[in-house]
């Protein structure tokens, strides 16, 4: 049946407003996992705190097994759900820019506004940031299109290029997360932080 | 036992689930087979060919007439304003911009009625609305609309205003001769069976992590 704005069991509309609670219900977990605390990003690089590494990753490997679920019961058509295209050259330039971001800032776009949202002053000035990069890249367009388009490669899954099933491939990645974790566990009991 | 421990154990069977069982896909089908049986009995399908006739003289902009049969019967012979999407074709990507829409009202026709219902039953499983059959196909057309019978001195007034239609109809379309192929097909219908419908891509964006 689904997915449901595609097949036309919701409405636009509808799907705008489950998008506001989502976003809403999104916002609100962030900020009970502490993630508008700009410490909790710094830490990943830091190697004092993982949890935005192991949340992240859970969300994802929960995501990727659910919607697996979800096709084999036929309640959701993956043919239909949309993959962003990858251009690979520029996902690597603008990972690094944004990392690069992570790590000075303390936030990443999500969190910037779930700090703001509580009055933390370095947060609204890393949105402010984040609008002069917008502005800065929007208006620029012209000079970065070339770099921009550049790598296109549609929208492979990484499962067809491996020439494995996605079932396949996705225990692998539930593995790798595994082993993520408990490496993020040591890391975190080698390099402590007392009082973040 | 810890969380971390937990989550391993959950996430790794449901893994182990996911990674033995053989990928599904089939694209379910939208209409039980009890509900198809439904409709066709009803015969909701079908459109009498009064009606697309009119519409045809009427210009009616919320009709797509679609010919299912192969091009060259379509490059014979062909309603104004067709166009060609042959019953093999039927189910290629590229159609389905022009199968699955909420605006237009699609008629399949070809000679009889069978290959157009064909085309009918697989969309309607797909889901698809607004598609509908021509009643007869273009034999019982030729009957009706371009050759109308004259009703015998003991008709209805019914049949009478029928048959006035239908000629008044045969003239406006180019009945009389069929072999002539006097129908008015519209000049892009016969030189581009594809109609200038761009398939738009969907545009469900799924923005990114955080």
């Amino acid at each position: 049946m689904g997915p449901l704005a595609v097949n036309d069991i919701i409405s636009s509309n509808t799907n705008f407003f489950l998008a506001f609670v989502i976003g809403i219900g999104f916002g609100f977990v962030l900020e009970q996992c502490g993630f508008s605390s700009s410490r909790k990003l710094a830490g990943l690089f830091y190697g004092y705190d993982m949890v935005v590494l192991k949340v992240f990753f859970t969300g994802g490997v929960t995501a990727m097994l659910g919607l697996l679920f979800f096709s084999l019961f036929g309640w959701v058509d993956l043919n239909l759900v949309y993959i962003n295209p990858t251009f690979l050259t520029s996902a690597i330039v603008g990972g690094l820019i944004m990392g690069a971001g992570f790590i000075m800032g303390g936030f990443c776009p999500g969190t910037s506004f779930c700090g703001a949202a509580i009055g933390k002053i370095d947060a609204m000035i890393f949105i402010v940031g984040l609008f002069i990069g917008v502005y800065f890249f929007a208006f620029g367009y012209p000079m970065f299109e070339t770099l921009y388009k550049s790598g296109a490669m549609g929208s492979p899954k990484i499962s067809t290029m491996l020439d494995l099933s996605d079932g396949v491939f996705a225990l692998i990645l539930v593995a790798v997360a595994l082993g993520m974790f408990y490496v993020s566990e040591w890391v975190e009991k080698k390099f402590p932080r007392e009082e973040y | 036992m810890k969380p971390l421990h937990y989550l391993t154990l959950v996430l790794l069977i449901l893994a182990l689930i996911i990674a033995l069982v053989p990928q599904n896909t089939t694209r379910p089908y939208k209409l039980s087979a009890e509900q198809l049986l439904a409709e066709i009995r009803t015969g909701t399908q079908f459109v009498i060919p009064d009606e697309v006739a009119d519409k045809i003289i009427q210009k009616d902009p919320s009709i797509q007439l679609i010919d299912v049969r192969n091009p060259r019967e379509f490059d014979m012979f062909s309603l104004p304003g067709a166009i060609n999407i042959p019953l093999q074709d039927i189910l290629s990507e590229g159609n389905v911009e022009i199968l699955n829409q909420g605006t237009k009202m699609n008629i399949f026709y070809s000679n009889g009625s069978t290959e157009a219902n064909e085309a009918w039953l697989l969309t309607r499983q797909l889901g698809y609305q607004n598609n509908y059959v021509l009643q007869g196909g273009l034999n019982y057309w030729m009957e009706t609309i371009l050759n109308p019978t004259k009703p015998g001195s003991g008709a209805s007034s019914d049949e009478i205003a029928r048959y006035d239609f239908r000629k008044a109809a045969s003239m406006a379309l180019g009945g009389g001769d069929v072999s002539a192929s006097a129908a008015p097909v519209s000049a892009s219908s016969s030189s581009t069976p594809k109609p200038g419908v761009v398939p738009v891509k969907k545009k469900k964006k799924a923005s990114g992590g955080c």
